[in-house]
């Protein structure tokens, strides 16, 4: 597979795939990418916005109301838990407790504290009570991108 | 090897099943057949109770074993008295029965989850570099 990179500036990110033959390696690589294209809606007082898979640190679920955040805003979210998860499938976002969603993509470490609960540290020095059930669901995130 | 052994596992539980399930059709239900079953049912409830201690409950690990321990233990007496397993004078083995699983489940538990985080701080610091 060749691999071609080059700045545009004034587009979007673009990405064009070349391919001899349409092929399940062809259709899994786009399937990847479209993944990477994710993006939910949340709103902030009175706006609307499209937040990319990228900029998610994590979702909450406080008293049945959804709550995305980035790195420093809060976004509301219209759906329930098992929506989003049905959507996040094979993306870098896994359910790290009952009520809260984390990108592993903003993640510094896991450690274990106290009283043996887990702790997840984020790149904004967030910290998230992680359930040791969901432990090896991080885990596998991990080994995926590391095959 | 962990594959190994849990492919065994499960190939074990299906030789079981099958064996039973034609002793079934050809002996009709005998006392270890029936064993077998009661221990099967009885698991059932234990994961199913567990199940949701896991899922509501955020107690540190060794509380979560205690809780475990002491509603396996209820669940594991409650059985026993209806499938008379236990009598009165010898109740009390099934806080050894509970106690002697839950110890060893324990001890892989935070053996398991150790290794787990250090895989996973692993790979984010290879994924740093």
């Amino acid at each position: 597979m060749k691999i071609e990179k080059r700045q545009v500036e004034g587009q979007p990110l673009t990405v064009i795939v070349e391919y001899p033959e349409w092929n399940n390696s062809v259709q899994s690589l786009i399937g990847k990418i479209e993944k990477m294209d994710l993006s939910f809606v949340g709103k902030s007082e009175d706006r609307a916005v499209s937040i990319g898979i990228s900029e998610i640190y994590y979702i909450e679920n406080v008293e049945r109301k959804l709550f995305l955040y980035t790195k420093d805003e809060v976004f509301r979210l219209d759906g329930t838990m098992p929506d989003i998860e049905s959507r996040i499938f094979d993306t870098g976002l896994v359910r790290i407790s009952r009520t809260c969603i984390m990108n592993t993509d903003k993640l510094r470490e896991i450690k274990q504290i106290r009283n043996s609960h887990l702790e997840a540290v984020l790149d904004n020095d967030e910290k998230l009570i992680v359930s040791r059930k969901y432990l090896p669901d991080i885990k596998k995130v991990f080994r995926k991108e590391g095959v | 090897m962990k594959r190994i052994f849990r492919d065994t596992c499960i190939l074990f539980a299906l030789a079981v099943l099958s064996v039973f399930a034609m002793s079934i059709i050809w002996v009709g239900m005998t006392d270890e057949i029936k064993l077998v079953l009661q221990l099967f049912i009885l698991s059932f409830v234990i994961a199913f109770a567990n199940y949701f201690l896991d899922e509501y409950t955020s107690l540190p690990m060794i509380g979560s074993y205690i809780v475990k321990y002491i509603a396996a233990t209820v669940v594991v007496m409650l059985f026993g008295f209806i499938v008379g397993w236990f009598y009165r004078s010898n109740f009390w083995m099934a806080f050894i029965y509970v106690g002697i699983v839950l110890v060893m489940a324990y001890f892989i538990d935070a053996f398991k989850t150790k290794r787990d985080i250090d895989y996973i701080n692993s790979r984010i610091r290879s994924k740093q570099k």
